[in-house]
């Protein structure tokens, strides 16, 4: 490839637009480009592409990953340390025969607790006053005492549920609280913003598109009527030629 | 004192944890933005590269010193990103971007890029992660490795496991669709390819 280079080399201009050539071949392929419009106009083309290439750029990610023999946790975050999934036996999710054992298991001691009942109440029930069993007539100091107690443990609950004097530590939560809040509306805004300006980007280039529609929809009408004045001017200088011929 | 790549494997060979620690810091985020840019998603990104790390950590008492640290990390990543491209081979291989937070972009972009600027580089840069999921993985990654990790063709080649004319074809095939994608889309203009 040294002495020459042909058109369709897509190899060598990949080494030329590379910078990954020879002295020679570069010299080689600029004479060639410099009298060739097609080899040059590629070249720029894919010259802009790499330049477009290089707006990419990766999101930024929380890295930080360490080695580490033993966690310690205050230092690394949880995220960026790998651990072996082992869990406790009672977190391990149990298999279908133990959960189906289990189930026969309560099922059937339910069973025999119902029959054992069932069995000591037959003949309770049997003796029983049919009429039900007797109560002691309300009296009207019972009644106002059920009402006092009442009242004293409705007093009491409200007593309970009041709000405690906020402690240090509550404040500190609620300073943060705060400061979350503020952040998130800090961040919505900036949100708002940015979309506003994304619409208006968007209805600025639609506005251009139809603007551009109307313009040519314009000029195709334009050049209908024009087309049609010069018709209808043959017309009538023909028929002018043909009423000066029949005097 | 800075030590070299190669004096930061001898000692984690020698079973100093701390050196390899350093490699990763070092390498960490070239190896994620090549993951990033190759499987298209975020939070895979970085689990590819973490277990990038764990890998190399582990197969450290085989690295022969043959090839350049960062190439044999690189290898790596490129085999893990090729596992789960075969993983997701029924869904697109790479898809739109997870949402990004447009607050966070702003935050980060500083106080001299107006808003305007920042959606117009954003909008871009969306075009051109859009015209680089059209590729086929093997052009993809040739451009990728070219562009952003400035690689030579025959670290390519290697990396790829193809002859020098292949990884030249893949550029060159890959470059032109982006050209015509980016044409299509508005974000280079016939007046900027045309030859003044």
């Amino acid at each position: 490839m040294t002495e020459t280079f042909t058109c369709g080399d897509h190899g060598a201009l990949m080494s030329y637009l590379y910078d990954e050539c020879s002295l020679a071949e570069r010299r080689v392929i600029s004479a060639h480009v410099a009298i060739c419009g097609a080899c040059a106009e590629e070249l720029t083309a894919l010259g802009a592409t790499r330049e477009q290439l290089a707006t990419w750029t990766p999101p930024d990610a929380q890295l930080g990953f360490r080695i580490v023999s033993e966690v310690p946790r205050s230092e690394v975050p949880r995220s960026n340390v790998l651990r072996p999934l082992t869990a406790r036996w009672w977190q391990r999710p149990m298999p279908a025969w133990a959960q189906a054992a289990a189930a026969a298991l309560i099922f059937t001691t339910g069973v025999g607790l119902g029959m054992l009942r069932g069995v000591d109440r037959g003949p309770l029930s049997s003796s029983a006053d049919p009429s039900g069993p007797r109560t002691a007539p309300v009296t009207r100091a019972d009644l106002v005492a059920l009402e006092q107690r009442l009242r004293s443990e409705v007093s009491n609950t409200r007593a309970a549920s009041a709000p405690a004097a906020a402690t240090p530590a509550d404040q500190r939560i609620l300073q943060q609280v705060r400061a979350m809040i503020d952040d998130s509306e800090q961040r919505q805004r900036r949100e708002l913003a940015l979309r506003t300006t994304e619409m208006v980007r968007d209805f600025d280039a639609q506005r251009n598109d139809d603007l551009a529609r109307i313009e040519r929809t314009l000029g195709q009408m334009d050049g209908t009527t024009g087309v049609e004045v010069a018709q209808q001017r043959q017309m009538l200088n023909y028929l002018m030629r043909v009423s000066q011929r029949g005097q | 004192m800075t030590l070299t790549d190669d004096e930061l494997v001898a000692r984690s060979m020698g079973g100093d944890a701390e050196s390899f620690n350093q490699l990763i810091l070092r390498w960490e985020r070239p190896i994620y933005a090549l993951a990033y840019r190759v499987i298209g998603r975020e939070e895979d990104a970085r689990d590819v590269c973490q277990e990038t790390f764990l890998r190399a950590f582990r197969a450290l008492p085989g690295f022969k010193g043959q090839a350049k640290f960062s190439s044999w990390l690189y290898r790596i990543a490129l085999n893990l990103c090729r596992d789960w491209i075969r993983r997701q081979r029924r869904a697109p291989v790479m898809q739109m971007p997870e949402g990004v937070e447009p607050g966070d972009l702003v935050a980060e972009s500083g106080p001299v890029e107006s808003i305007e600027d920042l959606v117009g580089r954003r909008q871009l840069s969306a075009v051109v992660e859009e015209a680089m999921a059209l590729l086929p993985e093997e052009q993809r990654t040739a451009i990728i490795l070219k562009e952003y990790h400035g690689m030579t063709f025959q670290e390519i080649a290697d990396m790829q496991g193809c002859p020098l004319s292949t990884v030249k074809t893949r550029l060159y095939q890959g470059l032109t669709v982006l050209r015509r994608h980016l044409e299509k889309n508005g974000q280079l203009t016939p007046q900027l390819v045309k030859r003044s």
